[in-house]
């Protein structure tokens, strides 16, 4: 958008006020473990340290404490899995490293398995036993036999 | 690449408090909003592990042209939470191996935060047109940069004027005539030219392969696609004669 850039800091009011903020902000699992009352983002590489205390607090009314973050490297990986695939970088991100007042706690929830992921998953895998079971039974009868037809048996 | 500020913004300078996270108070409706602290960052917990989320479309410029500004500046923050949600959900799920349900929800938070920063855009156009006489777009110009090539420079805000600068004028002198820009020019002209040539003949080569497979071809729909063939010259080359005696 053309209308946004930075203008040059003035002392005294008013200050640099941003109506529209276009900052996101990804809540992600740490890979490390953490004291209770740390939280793990990932956000833009051109948020400052005082942004990221400000949006927690102004958008999402969270109280903190400290703010750490540093600025990571996206992983560079072949875009088609060989040799010769080309080669691609993601993009470079800040992780940030939120404390929270001692007294509160955040963990992690389990998203992505809940008891109807449970039992689908198991109907998956009872299908999926069944198939296996009867490949088996056709290897215990056809094994000895490659390429005769499974028909041609008694 | 996240941006900050709408510093010519004047459309918000009577929205002094932000009042998306107060209780809505009128005489029909009573709204508080719900405060769920961190856990905003990841959706309904009715949503997590299904294999479908059925969602609406996104908003359209029409619809948020009827908004007051204020109403904007709350639905904003709105969408930017949904972004950020959605986002930590695919995130959370590529790391668990597992299918993101209806990823092109996040295209549409997009796409409705752009409309809306556009109607905003208009909006402050309009007011700056009409009370200060001037456009409200970021100021630019056409310049020529050191390889004598030319860019359009979006203009910022400086501490010191560009005469008073002398360190800069100093960096910005490029009127130096020693032979070396004319050469980098010459040689940059002629790979465009030679870029140029290239698709010209790859598009004439494919035009007499396609007359050679296809006699009875649309010609006019080709000349559409490849305006750059002259196909009256190219029917009597030997190529455009298919193998079968006419």
């Amino acid at each position: 958008m053309s209308t946004r850039w930075y203008p040059i800091y003035q002392r005294g009011n008013p200050q640099l006020r941003i109506f529209l903020p276009n900052f996101w902000m990804k809540l992600v699992r740490p890979e490390e473990k953490q004291p209770k009352n740390v939280v793990q983002f990932k956000v833009p590489t051109g948020m400052t340290n005082y942004d990221i205390e400000n949006y927690l607090k102004k958008i999402y009314k969270i109280k903190v404490i400290k703010v750490e973050s540093s600025i990571e490297n996206g992983k560079m990986k072949r875009a088609i899995f060989n040799k010769y695939g080309p080669i691609v970088k993601e993009d470079d991100f800040r992780r940030a490293f939120v404390t929270m007042p001692r007294d509160q706690e955040f963990e992690f929830p389990d998203v992505c398995t809940t008891e109807e992921f449970k039992k689908r998953t198991a109907e998956d895998e009872k299908s999926s036993k069944v198939s296996q079971d009867m490949y088996k039974d056709f290897l215990k009868k056809q094994g000895n036999r490659p390429g005769l037809p499974g028909w041609f048996s008694f | 690449m996240a941006f900050r500020i709408l510093s010519k913004c004047h459309i918000f300078k009577y929205i002094t408090n932000t009042t998306f996270h107060t209780n809505l108070r009128s005489k029909d409706i009573h709204i508080s909003t719900v405060h769920r602290d961190l856990m905003e960052f990841f959706d309904d917990k009715k949503n997590w592990a299904v294999e479908q989320i059925k969602v609406g479309r996104s908003w359209s410029k029409d619809e948020l042209r009827i908004k007051s500004n204020q109403d904007l500046h709350k639905l904003w923050y709105v969408l930017l939470k949904e972004r950020n949600m959605l986002l930590t959900m695919e995130h959370e799920c590529k790391a668990q191996f597992e299918l993101f349900p209806n990823p092109e929800r996040i295209d549409k938070v997009e796409e409705s935060m752009n409309n809306l920063e556009t109607v905003v855009r208009e909006r402050n156009e309009a007011y700056y047109k009409l009370e200060v006489g001037e456009s409200a777009e970021r100021p630019g110009q056409l310049v020529t940069n050191l390889l004598g090539l030319n860019f359009f420079y979006r203009k910022f805000e400086h501490l010191i004027p560009k005469f008073l600068n002398k360190q800069w004028r100093n960096k910005h002198t490029f009127n130096v005539v020693n032979g070396n820009i004319e050469k980098f020019q010459r040689l940059y002209r002629e790979k465009l030219h030679n870029a140029n040539r290239k698709s010209r003949n790859r598009d004439r080569n494919h035009v007499m392969h396609l007359m050679k497979r296809y006699p009875n071809m649309d010609m006019e729909a080709v000349k559409q696609q490849y305006p750059s063939v002259d196909i009256e010259k190219i029917k009597n080359y030997h190529k455009v004669r298919g193998h079968y005696v006419p």
